[in-house]
């Protein structure tokens, strides 16, 4: 598959500040890509940099075989879509989607035609004659969209484009704006703060955080096998539980908590005995049923705290003898006579949802 | 039922008592205007002198106004013509000027901006005297190019104001999306920004206009005394010879605001709206 954008070591500092450290990236054609990351994480640097509102102060970028480091936002071939939708306020639906054609000179049959197939990909054919305001945000957003893929730009940049809406629509638009893209194979690369959005929309997410990228993957391999203790704090839930490592195998390293119990993980690079390390396991991981000892599986004691229902599954939180308080998600199909504060538990779980680090 | 209901809540309103700062608002604002208004039965008298309020009524004076032997429609007409020209080039001038101050960040912009809104803040007559200096060494002094300029100088930094609050409103994002769908810095500004804030330059041009057409300083020193503006023949008739011809122009002017400031008010909240 060829490479819709490729960046090479692409940096920004701002005299002493540096909002970027050089990053390398590739997105395939036809490829959904997220960067993820908190507010202040470079992302939207970078996302600016790409589509050439801001100079990189080193590095190439390469869009669609073409260098692209300098070359003017119009040249770029993309489609860009804004959280709060950047319509004309005084051109009709029609007439915004039919802006970039217009730009471009295309013949007005063709034009009439292309607005119509891209106002009819986001149904919202009948509303093509209404201004902007007279359109609710999702539905403006829609149009956005529209503009963004009529033309057929090489990629189609989306800066946090549901970030305006309330959780119900949000939803929506997710499954509507992955739909669109695996059906008309369009090239995404989206950013969002919002890791359930990135997980549930993206074939790969680079994690950002502090000017870098810190992890990139399938949203499956950034949820089981986190690199580092922030990417396993930011996607998902997480309980981080503080031990030193007691010995190492190829395969598993053992660690004791300050209570003397003791934890086995896989086996990463770079840790050795004697060394102080952060466990983590996320709390939908941790079942309280039995006592099943296996040397597969961890087991720790604790006393209940509290407990949240959400409905489909409920939290009980819990504090270990090793002193941590410790989350543990459960789905509700089930009473649970261990819930109430000061019971003791079982907690237990596989060792290779088991994580280290440093 | 619902009837009653509604007369209940009429009288209640009007019993509600005025309070004091209501009322001497609209004190302050029937000062303002009644001597404006004071023309318009004045400008019905006959008799030869300014009189309130008029001892017969007739159109005589607006006959007089009318006369082409009188001068008033001649100077009217280059008030007219002037206040368009000047208007247009304040446009041309103002709007770009705006948009190249709110949208880029330069060494100096602060003094550029200051300097560009100075002829407001500066005295009327230092700018008409800083103009007649100034023209003399150009030789267009006593001409309507000489006219057109010193008015341009005076409303353009109307206009760049009414711009400036017209983009403040206009998301930056819609000309970055325009700039991403291929579109240049021109035809961005003409395709997407101009008509974004129509409402705003149109309004801040009426109001222009009519500053230009009631200045009276600037064109008192540049116009040639036989070619005056309608301001400078009436402050100039006013010296000479108490003409009650200027009650039936007044009326005219007062007219002419009316409908300019309604049109600028219908403007301009119909684009407010759209954002």
């Amino acid at each position: 598959m060829t490479s819709k954008l490729t960046l090479h070591g692409v940096s920004k500092r701002y005299g002493p500040v540096t909002a970027l450290h050089p990053t390398d990236l590739e997105v395939r054609e036809g490829e959904f890509v997220t960067l993820l990351g908190p507010s202040g994480s470079g992302k939207s640097t970078l996302l600016k940099i790409i589509a050439g509102m801001e100079l990189p102060t080193e590095g190439r970028i390469i869009i669609n075989g073409r260098d692209a480091t300098e070359m003017p936002v119009r040249e770029r071939d993309l489609g860009m879509v804004f959280q709060n939708y950047a319509l004309m306020p005084h051109l009709t639906v029609f007439d915004n989607v039919a802006f970039p054609l217009k730009i471009r000179k295309t013949a007005t049959e063709e034009i009439r035609r292309k607005v119509h197939d891209a106002l009819k990909t986001v149904q919202l054919e009948h509303l093509k004659d209404r201004k902007p305001q007279a359109l609710s945000g999702g539905q403006q957003q829609r149009v956005s969209i529209a503009r963004a893929i009529v033309y057929n730009p090489s990629l189609v940049l989306m800066d946090e484009p549901l970030g305006a809406l309330d959780k119900k629509l949000r939803e929506q638009l997710q499954f509507e704006i992955k739909e669109l893209h695996d059906r008309l194979g369009i090239t995404i690369l989206y950013v969002t703060h919002d890791q359930q959005e990135a997980m549930s929309m993206s074939d790969r997410v680079a994690l950002m955080n502090g000017g870098r990228i810190e992890q990139i993957g399938t949203p499956r391999q950034l949820y089981f096998t986190p690199e580092t203790a922030f990417a396993a704090d930011f996607l998902g839930s997480s309980n981080f539980i503080d031990a030193t490592v007691t010995a190492r195998t190829s395969e598993r390293t053992v660690c004791r908590l300050s209570s003397g119990e003791e934890i086995a993980a896989p086996s990463r690079e770079g840790f050795s005995e004697g060394q102080k390390v952060r466990l983590m396991v996320r709390p939908e991981h941790i079942s309280l049923l039995g006592q099943a000892v296996s040397a597969d599986r961890n087991v720790l004691k604790g006393v209940t705290t509290g407990t949240t229902f959400f409905g489909e599954s409920a939290e009980i939180r819990a504090r270990l003898a090793a002193g941590s308080e410790i989350a543990i998600r459960i789905p509700n199909d089930y009473s649970l006579p261990e819930a109430e504060p000061g019971a003791p538990l079982h907690l237990e779980w596989d060792v290779r949802q088991t994580h280290v680090f440093a | 039922m619902n009837t009653l209901h509604q007369s209940a809540k009429a009288t209640s309103r009007l019993g509600r008592p005025i309070s004091a700062s209501v009322l001497i608002a609209w004190l302050v604002y029937l000062f303002l205007i009644v001597p404006s208004l004071i023309v318009v039965p004045m400008s019905f008298g006959t008799s030869n002198e300014l009189v309130f309020p008029p001892q017969q009524w007739g159109l005589d004076l607006y006959a007089k106004a009318l006369d082409p032997a009188q001068g008033w429609l001649s100077a009217g007409g280059r008030s007219f013509v002037l206040g368009l020209i000047a208007t247009g080039l304040a446009l041309m001038m103002g709007v770009p000027a705006a948009y190249g101050l709110s949208r880029t960040n330069f060494f100096g912009q602060k003094a550029l901006s200051f300097m560009l809104l100075s002829p407001i803040f500066a005295p009327t007559i230092v700018v008409a005297l800083a103009l007649y200096l100034y023209f003399a060494t150009l030789h267009i002094n006593g001409s309507m190019l000489g006219l057109v300029m010193g008015h341009a100088v005076i409303i353009t930094p109307f206009l760049v104001v009414t711009t400036l609050s017209g983009l403040k409103h206009l998301d930056r994002n819609i000309e970055n999306a325009a700039m991403v769908m291929g579109a240049t810095q021109l035809q961005v500004f003409f395709r997407v920004v101009l008509p974004a804030i129509k409402g705003p330059v149109l309004s801040g041009s009426l109001f222009a206009f009519l500053l230009s057409f009631d200045e009276v300083i600037v064109s008192w020193f540049i116009a040639r005394s036989d070619q005056p503006t309608l301001p400078v023949k009436m402050y100039s008739s006013i010296q000479w010879e108490v003409s009650p011809v200027l009650a039936a122009i007044s009326t005219f002017l007062v007219f002419i605001t009316v409908i300019v400031s309604l049109v600028s008010a219908f403007a301009q909240p119909e684009n407010t709206d759209g954002f």
